[in-house]
């Protein structure tokens, strides 16, 4: 009876230290659970591989540091595979907080592909005011980002040449850990310039895009670390990138985590029927 | 032209002696787009003429949209086959334009005839959004009538809220542990609608405290609501009849950053240890974070958002939640007033009304696939909004 | 006065608000732009508030030395470095700001925060998950599914799971969701609407006149 009287109260800090620990182990050392790609991942995968070489691909930062292990992985997989495709990389951000992680995958992605900057991507940078700023693109992108982020004008950039409004742009993939973010792009990119809208979220937050997704509005939708894996995955699979995939390598951390909590919760569910037997 | 001349020529020596009885295949030639069509882009502000047409033949791989105008005739877009049709926002209003769209394959292109000529103007009335229109006049007038009703004196039912219930109880326990109460109200700013509700809740529960004689800390996010928090509590000990009670810095600004905020918020409760904490109004990711804290430290918690996917995380971590429209009635709850419990019944018969169409319109909507009852297709059109 | 003015500005911006939504003209669009760039030019005046309250309760914190205190210089000397830093050497890639502080101080806080989700999960489902009723039971079971469903070994256990974890969430999870979602808009709206006819004066400080 003690037994499961503990049971029922394990210390948290015991319940934390489990959790560390299988959560860590496979970083460390892989299980190699492998991932499958699901149906949203891969319209996504689909939308960006069916835009023609030499065409640009939009994509929004809109995520801070905090949410840079479900997000990030998702921006340097969709990059990668853009750039596979001969595809020019313009990124913009509706959150300040995303600018040092847009400017770290503008530096580190294209050269994997001899890639330049100014010639098959640009970052435009952080600009306050999230409808004036998707509407300003709409109508001439360098009245609302005259320089890129690093204070370059926009006519000194070759890529720009051919990217005046959102409509020389065939689709947008928005990156967001919340508001502003996918939504705003979907009110104004989607309904006023007909962009098609894709979009990689926090898993937490994922299920909230679902029904855009089924509605025909999303074009695609990455949900937290698996749908980065996923992405990833494809990626690999079409022998676009051999770079390593960290949300893959995530993957089994995260599945073993859930096994933790499971065993937990029917850990707690067999302690307390067994004392609530008895003290009945 | 001379591709297409080249392909008859290329096709000629291949082509089996006049001894041969079987006619010759049917040459397919390039068509003229069909049913062009340029009109003013409706419900917009102008500066926008919309073309649409038809694919006339499945052989075009392109097509080109010219534009005749004050400046001459230019082609100002290149289609690809499947796109057909195309926005100008390139116009200047009470301007005519006549336009002309070429089927193009290989070198190939052939011009349709050139549409009437038309100009664009901005709308005083977004038509698109009638639907809406409607859905708002049907409901400020639901709220209008059981206010008037309210007013008159008429007893309006609202069903027990535990979470609310409970805040009574939650002030005096923390008068009788002599520890703080802790209120969050949200990470939205001042704009959110729940932020909103939240601090008319803040403002019940100051009055409260100020009565019980607890201390109340109330941590923000947003400067504006920090502003408007500092006002409602100052506010409500006076009203008490305890302004100086009132102290400056139990409400304060911490970051407007969110991980940043929750980590003072935590550590403001392991230090604390408040007996009540309420979270109040948007939140985000950070909502278990919160939640999870203060039941470690062992406050009563209680917590109301309208961010769905937030709620399981407070039902599960908190004593009592209050689920989406709730907070928003938690005003009303507390102070019953009638002219706030009006508008709340005034909620569920909107939310009847939003029950019966949207009953009524998946059964037309069925109905539309017999052939008979097509008509009712037009219905899904309705509720679009743009 | 001071109720009558603020409640007359709600009253008339909040119409002319409501009204503008429905108009697509320039006129309109150009005041819906000036309005939102008001907005920020008042949330930034206030930032100012934001600041001047964070100095001064942390300040007197350590003045009368409550519990914390020693936090409370820390809080002081980050935003005195963070401005200090940011003003003389710019935003840029380059500059101190991005090297110094964002990557390697912001980058791992804020991460190490989202990721203390995982252990509060764990300990809050240990927790609260009890199988008291039937409802509830229903809700573990398809908590354990949607669980093993998102991640790669619930494919391994069963190649279904992913299809029935998927089903869950997009059918009945939905359909929960969206009636929330639909009581939660009409009582925004009637809130809305309290508050620019002046039912609602709570924004205000809690006054009735």
């Amino acid at each position: 009876m003690k037994f499961f009287q503990y049971l029922l109260k394990i210390d948290r800090r015991i319940i934390y230290i489990v959790m560390g620990l299988l959560v860590t182990l496979p970083l460390v050392k892989p299980l190699g659970l492998g991932v499958t790609s699901g149906p949203r991942a891969a319209r996504l995968f689909q939308a960006v591989d069916s835009i023609p070489a030499g065409k640009t691909l939009l994509i929004s930062v809109d995520f801070d540091p905090a949410s840079m292990p479900e997000l990030y992985p998702m921006l340097t997989a969709v990059m990668r595979h853009a750039f596979a495709k001969n595809l020019k990389v313009l990124l913009c951000g509706l959150w300040p907080t995303g600018m040092g992680l847009a400017i770290k995958a503008a530096t580190d992605i294209p050269p994997e592909y001899g890639k330049k900057y100014g010639e098959d991507v640009v970052y435009l940078g952080y600009k306050p005011g999230v409808d004036a700023v998707i509407l300003g693109m709409g109508e001439n992108i360098k009245n609302v980002y005259p320089y890129d982020y690093s204070g370059r004008s926009l006519d000194s950039l070759p890529m720009m040449r051919d990217v005046q409004r959102l409509r020389d742009i065939p689709m947008i993939v928005a990156l967001s850990a919340g508001t502003p973010g996918y939504s705003d792009w979907l009110a104004y990119a989607q309904s006023r310039y007909g962009m098609k809208v894709g979009t990689g979220l926090t898993a937490v937050s994922a299920a909230d895009a679902y029904p855009f997704l089924q509605s025909g509005q999303l074009t695609g939708l990455l949900a937290g670390m698996k749908g980065a894996a996923e992405y990833e995955v494809l990626v690999q699979k079409s022998n676009y990138s051999k770079a390593y995939m960290p949300a893959v390598a995530a993957m089994d951390s995260q599945s073993l985590a859930h096994v933790v909590i499971m065993i937990l919760v029917i850990i707690g569910n067999i302690a307390y029927f067994v004392t609530r037997k008895r003290r009945s | 032209m001379i591709p297409f001349l080249i392909l008859l020529l290329a096709a000629g020596p291949a082509a089996p002696p006049a001894t041969d009885t079987a006619a010759p295949p049917p040459v397919q030639r390039l068509a003229a787009p069909a049913g062009v069509k340029a009109f003013d882009t409706p419900n917009d502000q102008g500066k926008s003429i919309t073309l649409r047409w038809s694919a006339g033949d499945a052989l075009a791989q392109a097509w080109l949209v010219e534009r005749t105008g004050p400046e001459g005739p230019k082609v100002i877009s290149t289609n690809a086959a499947g796109d057909i049709g195309y926005l100008d926002e390139d116009v200047k209003d009470r301007i005519l334009y006549a336009y002309r769209i070429a089927a193009v394959a290989g070198a190939d292109t052939v011009w349709s005839g050139p549409t009437p000529a038309v100009s664009s103007s901005p709308q005083v009335f977004n038509t698109a959004r009638m639907n809406i229109l409607i859905a708002m006049v049907v409901f400020f007038m639901l709220v209008v009538y059981y206010i008037e009703t309210a007013k008159k004196g008429k007893n309006l039912f609202v069903r027990r809220i535990a979470g609310l219930d409970a805040v009574e109880e939650a002030v005096g326990r923390a008068t009788e542990m002599g520890k703080p109460i802790i209120y969050v109200p949200g990470l939205g700013s001042v704009a959110d609608l729940a932020t909103i509700a939240s601090l008319n809740i803040l403002g019940e529960v100051a009055k409260k405290v100020a009565q019980y004689d607890s201390a109340l800390l109330v941590p923000n996010r947003d400067p504006i609501v920090y502003t408007v928090a500092r006002e409602m509590v100052k506010e409500s000990y006076a009203k008490a009849g305890r302004p100086d009670a009132f102290k400056q810095d139990s409400v304060f600004f911490v970051t407007d950053q969110q991980f940043a905020f929750a980590a003072a918020v935590d550590g403001l409760m392991v230090r604390e240890k408040p007996a009540t904490n309420f979270f109040l109004g948007m939140f985000w990711a950070e909502s278990l974070i919160l939640a999870e804290t203060g039941a470690q430290t062992g406050a009563i918690q209680i917590a109301g958002t309208d961010q769905v996917f937030q709620l399981p995380f407070f039902i599960t971590a908190c004593d009592y939640t209050l689920i989406g429209e709730e907070l928003y009635a938690a005003s009303a709850y507390l102070s019953r007033e009638p002219l706030l419990l009006g508008s709340l019944k005034a909620q569920d018969y909107g939310k009847l009304l939003i029950l019966v169409v949207v009953v009524v319109g998946s059964v037309l909507l069925l109905l539309s696939k017999v052939p008979a009852f097509s008509v009712f297709s037009h219905i899904a059109g309705f509720f679009n909004i743009n | 006065m001071k109720r009558n003015v603020p409640l007359a500005i709600c009253l008339g911006f909040g119409i002319v608000m409501m009204v503008q939504f429905f108009v697509p003209h320039p006129i309109s669009v150009g005041f819906y732009d000036l309005t939102t760039k008001w907005v920020r030019i008042v949330s930034a005046f206030a930032l100012v508030l934001g600041v001047g309250s964070f100095l001064m309760y942390h300040t007197e914190k350590l003045r009368r030395r409550r519990t914390g205190w020693l936090y409370s210089i820390v809080a002081l000397v980050a935003a005195a470095v963070s401005t200090v830093v940011g003003l003389a050497w710019g935003v840029k890639q380059t500059s101190p700001l991005q090297n110094y502080i964002f990557t390697p101080l912001l980058v791992p806080l804020n991460a190490s925060m989202f990721a203390i989700l995982a252990f509060y999960m764990a300990s809050a489902a240990y927790r609260a998950f009890r199988a008291r009723t039937k409802e509830s039971a229903l809700l573990l079971i398809a908590a354990f599914i949607v669980m093993l469903g998102m991640v790669p070994l619930g494919a391994a256990i069963w190649h279904r799971l992913p299809d029935l974890a998927e089903w869950i969430l997009s059918v009945p999870n939905m359909a929960a969701k969206r009636a929330i979602t639909f009581g939660v808009a009409l009582g925004g709206i009637a809130t809305a609407l309290k508050v620019i006819l002046g039912i609602e004066r709570g924004w205000l400080g809690g006054g009735k006149q």
